[in-house]
């Protein structure tokens, strides 16, 4: 039951965002997705503390890496609501909404949740599939949404190149169904059942599968050369959604990745999976240092930063010893809480100086105090400084290379991160100090706003310094899973 | 009759590439949905099972009908030049359409080994269809070439799992039918507001973001 209302409580939310007035609107939706963050901590520790698997008739599967996902994904689907109602208010007060795109925002941002939620919780693969396309489809508008010419641009950018992407990746369903139909006369897309009979099939087949697998969800989960979709939509989105799509929405197709990347490992051993992973995660490290050097544009300059952390993640899966898969998903969840924190700032300031562009964008700490405390936070937690927890999971994914004897890999990744520590420390620090421009007004956030900020920074601390620990068994059972019984 | 069928998508395919007018596209995707819906017919008698009897309605139903009428009227409704904007002309189009066909075979024979020649004639088709689709995508310049292009690569997969695994599971069929089907008109609209604000739809001038 309990993956049942997982899924269901944002279906109903988009029914109340539809029929309920702006008030309660905003006070339904804010308890909806807190009661799902509840029960997907319930859900966590009910899967680490019993037999590690739930399931509701038939269609829904949970283990603890769907737990872990579910977790990650309503704590930022929990958070982007919160932030999102003093940001639409404002933009209601400044006339660039009307109350009745507000409602609608409402209804996308529940039916985006929906989809996402639901991902991790299909066991058929086919049906992953179909959530996956339809979290694009669904956010497509969200990124459209103020129907600029820019913001147009962007998502049809996002809607075609993801869809694409999406449909190499179907074909990569249908040569796995294929492959398991072939060697054990079994059709079945149900991942525990192709799980259960992997080791047998054919590794040919499987191999051409991955590629397809890695490549079109790879086009949705950010990894360079296919991410030329990312920067645009991710700067041009609300504020809200950009900390979505950047905090998971890309980690949702890195799950599905993860799925049959555990197929093709019991079938075929982890090398091939392995080599895959470290070249495009350190591809797409190497892209986004290049291009966050040379960035002009605030938004731009996150979501590049979000192309670097999804190939730290990739790469640490490429590694493959427990603490590196233990480090990649312990990064995912920081890299979900910091970037929504700096997307949050990021937003302030854009509205506060009502331009993207970073060299217009100085003395943030003298017009949004506030806000420019949090985005340096944001910034020395993104760049992997102590005490936070992007540090911690670095540090456990760098020692993993090194244990495995990785030297080349880990001495280029390092490199990588270099350029980008520079080039996010240049630009973000020229924007936080300085002196503000003629014509900014001190300004202050509304309370809600600031109570989201010390929220997410405390649980940056607290990430960092000192798991919890039924956290740390969930990562630890999920890791299990992923990097095999045998490590 | 399989091999008939087969014999018709292929020409529908290569009839996408050499025509010139957006209507005729659009009816050439028709016809190609048409000869996919027949080769499902074919297939759900063969097999007598309910649940692709509905698959095949259900084609019918989004691909020949709904999707290819929706398009039309948007075309119609935008006004917009009916020229496709060729980035390369009909005949080197096909010759590399050719190419693309020789390319899926040499890749069926070292994926497949040996197998009927149904089998591997359905996998060529349905490969070469997903690489023209995206071929479509790249050279051609309208907007709605793209969404054409890509329910065209749907087209080819569809085919691939009816052809070598005798379809998807019935719901998995069922939810991606339904997945076309709001894509594609997600997409039409966002043509739609493509040109109301740009006053064009040619996706090689939406330029504005970059780095």
């Amino acid at each position: 039951m309990l993956l049942f209302w997982v899924v269901i409580i944002p279906v109903l939310a988009v029914a109340l965002s539809a029929v309920l007035p702006a008030r309660s609107r905003g006070a339904a939706n804010l308890a909806a997705h807190g009661a799902v963050f509840v029960l997907a901590a319930a859900l966590a520790c009910r899967i680490t503390s019993g037999t590690g698997v739930v399931v509701f008739g038939g269609v829904l599967r949970a283990d603890a890496l769907s737990a872990f996902f579910v977790l990650l994904i309503s704590l930022v689907n929990l958070a982007a609501l919160a932030y999102s109602r003093p940001y639409l208010r404002e933009d209601i007060r400044a006339g660039a909404l009307s109350p009745g795109q507000a409602r609608g925002y409402d209804i996308l941002f529940n039916v985006f949740a929906a989809t996402m939620l639901v991902v991790p919780l299909l066991d058929n693969l086919g049906h992953m599939w179909v959530a996956v396309e339809l979290t694009t489809l669904a956010s497509a508008f969200l990124v459209g949404f103020y129907n600029t010419k820019a913001s147009v641009e962007a998502a049809w950018k996002y809607v075609i190149i993801c869809s694409v992407g999406i449909t190499l990746a179907l074909l990569g369903t249908v040569l796995v169904y294929y492959a398991v139909a072939a060697q054990t006369a079994v059709k079945t897309l149900d991942w525990s059942v192709i799980m259960s009979r992997a080791s047998g099939l054919n590794p040919r087949l499987l191999s051409v599968a991955f590629l397809f697998i890695l490549v079109g969800y790879g086009t949705k989960a950010g990894l360079a050369p296919m991410h030329t979709w990312l920067p645009d939509a991710h700067s041009q989105a609300l504020t809200p959604v950009s900390a979505l799509l950047s905090g998971v929405l890309l980690k949702t197709s890195l799950y599905a990745i993860i799925r049959f990347a555990m197929i093709t490992n019991k079938a075929m051993g982890a090398d091939f999976t392995s080599r895959l992973f470290i070249f495009f995660g350190l591809f797409s490290v190497a892209v986004a240092g290049i291009f966050l050097l040379a960035q002009k544009d605030f938004k731009r300059l996150l979501a590049y930063s979000s192309i670097e952390h999804v190939g730290i993640i990739v790469f640490a899966l490429g590694v493959g010893t427990p603490l590196a898969v233990f480090g990649s998903m312990f990064h995912a969840l920081n890299h979900a809480v910091t970037k929504s924190l700096v997307f949050f700032a990021a937003g302030n300031a854009v509205k506060k100086y009502k331009t993207h562009h970073l060299h217009m964008i100085h003395g943030l700490i003298q017009a949004l105090p506030f806000t420019a405390a949090a985005a340096l936070v944001g910034l020395l937690s993104l760049v992997g400084m102590p005490p936070f927890g992007i540090f911690m999971s670095k540090l456990m994914i760098l020692s993993a290379c090194f244990q495995k004897g990785l030297y080349a890999p880990a001495a280029l990744l390092l490199f990588f991160l270099a350029v980008v520590f520079g080039a996010l420390m240049f630009h973000l620090s020229a924007s936080i100090f300085g002196n503000k421009p003629k014509g900014i007004e001190f300004g202050k956030e509304a309370w809600s706003m600031k109570l989201v900020f010390v929220s997410l920074i405390l649980l940056l601390v607290l990430l960092g310094v000192m798991m919890p620990t039924p956290l740390q068994a969930l990562l630890v059972s999920a890791s299990r899973l992923i990097a095999g019984e045998g490590l | 009759m399989t091999i008939f069928l087969l014999t018709g998508i292929m020409i529908s395919t290569y009839a996408m590439l050499v025509c010139q007018r957006v209507p005729a596209l659009i009816q050439n995707f028709r016809l190609q949905s048409l000869f996919l819906f027949l080769v499902t017919l074919d297939f759900a008698f063969r097999q007598k099972e309910a649940g692709i009897f509905v698959v095949a309605g259900l084609l019918l139903l989004v691909k020949v009908v709904l999707i290819p009428s929706f398009l039309n009227n948007l075309v119609k409704k935008i006004r917009v030049d009916e020229r496709l904007g060729l980035f390369l002309n009909p005949l080197l189009s096909l010759i590399a359409a050719l190419f693309l066909t020789w390319g899926a075979s040499v890749f069926c024979s070292w994926f497949l080994g040996t197998s009927p020649i149904a089998v591997f004639a359905a996998f060529v088709v349905s490969i070469t269809v997903v690489l023209v689709g995206f071929f479509i995508m790249v050279f051609r310049m309208k907007a709605l070439t793209q969404i054409v292009g890509l329910l065209v690569m749907e087209n080819g997969i569809f085919l691939l799992a009816s052809a070598i695994t005798g379809g998807m599971p019935f719901f998995v069929e069922i939810a991606i039918a339904f997945d076309v089907f709001v894509c594609a008109i997600i997409t039409g609209i966002f043509m739609y507001r493509i040109n109301k604000v740009f006053t064009h739809i040619e996706v090689h001038r939406l330029t504005d973001l970059k780095g």
